[in-house]
């Protein structure tokens, strides 16, 4: 459900126009082929172009915005990917649709890199699908020349909205009612309907302190023209490039975190290839190469030791244990997801 | 006979071959979708996207008020985000109308190679793509805008205006795109307007507001309605603009079905309400063309001439 996991490039409207940018990247007269399907701006091209000067492959990138965009695409009978990226509960919803393939990742040596808690998908205990990919959490992006103290939490940023700030929401159901499960008490993945309608009433109860519900919101929040806005932790890139204007926080009362994993298809031409893309990618050395220019987390253990310090020192990035088990991973809710969708257009007309 | 025959048989084939490809074109693209979809409105929504194929009318009832389970419940909030973008879309022609149809009988009044300069930059825009466009009015409308800056620079204001993300900016942002499509077709007819008509109005002793009522409006309507019509349909289905520019705070009926056919994964339920507007649309076309042939009969008193060869 999240759209846009780096930048803000991939919006909503431009998903929405299907404006599929393929990016090749080939030796010259490679004998093999490889077909990524992928998030706007979640791979390091270095990462393509150094798999691909290894092993002789001419590999193509294809970028969608959502999960749901994905699947409907692959359900559609797009064929021709190899490798798609859906988020823990995507992996999930595929596997039980049977549109991955075996690949016995898991069994790989050097699959002894890889966190054992990132396998998180309740269809894939023994990760004999897919791979672990990247994770991060959803926060606080808000400039600090516009805020009077800074933002700790969900609390604080709803006080700024009070005091007649601007702030920002994501326009996702299950991120903006899940602020309000944090809030609550509640789990992020509730189906009992009186909390799910509790946290909607959470959100709805201060509609009239925010502004806009949308991914868009960078831009916005570097010309001060919204105080705080409801985004991923990539903000940190733009952290990085203005540290003293913008901040991320992850928020104290708690937060979601999300994770992607690295699945082969069912349908996949190139299924050898694809198999040996994910062990290349079990190497510390190209996930590290990975983080570097993603700035988000990575599951491979060693690699931590080989990127950048100012990302590793980041407690917003890599956050201490005690932060990390306030983080709440979104599961699929199978039908429920229309308890969430009812909810959320209550929310949404509530705003007029 | 042989010859007629023949000849008949010969405008037959000629019809089809014209016809042909444009019905085709037509039954593929337009009625083979419209014909998915009315299915689907009356199924059961699958677990993932898709449809299981059970007859299933909740989805309607939703809308029109008789479901009430866990999943489909009657909301009169369907009918009122209905209502608010027919709003929204009248709004939309009304003020396209008034800036193109005095723009129109100014440019027709300008020398040849200058009409066309006009005609091409109204066409302009389209040259670049529409979601780039509609973020340079994101960065106009903030509050450390363009406009409020210059407003405040100017003393007009003191504290800035609040205009994205509201209803202002979605009418703003539709009237901006949707002018062309309103300019066209009335400049078509204003351009075709007889001067002479006009002098031989005054000449009887019209004044200039009788003479606008009963001369030149009547006389340029067709553009007018065109343009409406074309101007209307989109804006009713809109939903770039509200997302974009009204923050997806203003929600149109379009986001409600893009959001059933992805995050809600309830393709039926979007085909239903899709169905809800699409019969709106056909409505008020059939209501304009019984209009239109009614007058044209009332004017054409003659007997229509026959396509018989005589």
């Amino acid at each position: 459900m999240q759209k846009s996991r780096k930048t803000a490039r991939t919006s909503a409207a431009t998903s929405a126009l299907a404006m599929a940018l393929a990016v090749v990247v080939a030796p010259a007269a490679a004998e093999g082929r490889l077909n990524l399907y992928n998030w706007g701006d979640y791979i390091n091209p270095e990462v393509l172009q150094r798999f691909s000067e290894e092993f002789d492959v001419e590999v193509t990138l294809d970028t969608y915005g959502t999960n749901e965009e994905m699947l409907a695409k692959i359900q559609a009978g797009a064929t021709g990917y190899d490798i798609v990226f859906p988020s823990v509960w995507m992996h999930d919803v595929m596997f039980n649709l049977g549109l991955l393939a075996k690949t016995g990742i898991g069994s790989h040596p050097d699959f002894k890199n890889i966190d054992q808690t990132f396998i998180r998908a309740k269809t894939d205990p023994q990760a004999e699908y897919c791979l672990p990919y990247a994770w991060g959490s959803v926060g606080i992006v808000y400039n600090k020349k516009v805020v009077d103290t800074p933002i700790k939490g969900w609390a604080d940023l709803f006080a700024v909205a009070e005091a007649g700030k601007k702030v920002i929401l994501l326009d996702d159901p299950r991120e903006t009612i899940g602020i309000g499960h944090i809030m609550n008490g509640t789990s992020v993945n509730s189906v009992d309907e009186e909390e799910v309608v509790k946290a909607t009433d959470y959100i709805i109860e201060r509609i009239g302190d925010v502004s806009a519900f949308t991914y868009d919101s960078i831009p916005l929040v570097q010309s001060g023209d919204v105080a705080a806005a409801h985004w991923y932790v990539g903000a940190n890139i733009f952290v990085s490039q203005m540290p003293d204007i913008l901040e991320y926080v992850i928020p104290e009362e708690g937060a979601t975190i999300y994770q992607e994993d690295m699945c082969v298809l069912e349908s996949a031409p190139n299924r050898e290839n694809a198999i040996k893309f994910l062990e290349f990618y079990l190497r510390p050395e190209i996930a590290a190469l990975n983080v570097a220019q993603q700035m988000n987390g990575t599951p491979n253990i060693p690699a931590l030791e080989l990127i950048p310090e100012e990302i590793a020192n980041n407690e917003t990035i890599y956050p201490p244990q005690e932060v990390m088990e306030r983080l709440q991973i979104f599961h699929d809710l199978g039908e429920d997801i229309r308890l969430y969708a009812r909810e959320w257009r209550r929310l949404k007309t509530a705003a007029q | 006979m042989m010859v007629r025959g023949t000849l008949k048989w010969r405008q037959a084939i000629a019809l089809l071959g014209l016809l042909g490809g444009p019905t085709l074109f037509l039954g593929v693209f337009f009625l083979g979708p419209l014909v998915i979809m009315l299915i689907y409105s009356w199924l059961e929504p699958g677990l993932y996207g898709g449809v299981v194929w059970n007859f299933y009318h909740l989805n309607y009832g939703r809308i029109f008020g008789w479901a009430n389970t866990r999943y489909e419940q009657f909301d009169p909030a369907y009918l009122r985000i209905f209502a608010r973008s027919i709003w929204l879309a009248l709004c939309t022609v009304g003020l396209s109308l008034a800036i193109c149809y005095p723009a129109a009988f100014w440019i027709s009044r300008q020398p040849e190679w200058r009409k066309n300069l006009f005609i091409f930059l109204i066409t302009l825009p389209f040259f670049v793509s529409l979601i780039v466009r509609l973020f340079a009015w994101v960065l106009l409308l903030r509050p450390t805008g363009f406009i409020n800056q210059a407003l405040m620079g100017l003393g007009i204001v003191d504290q800035p205006l609040e205009m994205i993300f509201t209803g202002f900016a979605v009418v703003l942002g539709m009237v901006y795109i949707f002018i062309p499509f309103m300019f066209l077709p009335v400049y078509a007819s204003v351009e075709k307007l007889d001067m002479a008509m006009v002098e031989a109005s005054f000449d009887l002793g019209a004044g200039r507001w009788q003479t606008f009522r009963r001369v030149i409006l009547p006389m340029t309507l067709p553009g007018v309605i065109g343009g409406s019509i074309i101007v209307f349909i989109p804006s009713l289905g809109n939903f770039i603009v509200p997302s974009l520019l009204g923050g997806a705070k203003v929600m149109m009926i379009g986001n409600l079905i893009e959001q059933q056919f992805l995050s809600a994964r309830n393709w039926p339920f979007g085909a239903a309400l899709s169905m809800v507007v699409m019969a709106t649309v056909l409505v008020l076309l059939l209501v304009y063309v019984r209009q239109m042939t009614r007058e044209d009969r009332a004017v054409a008193a003659a007997p229509e001439p026959t396509g018989d060869m005589r």
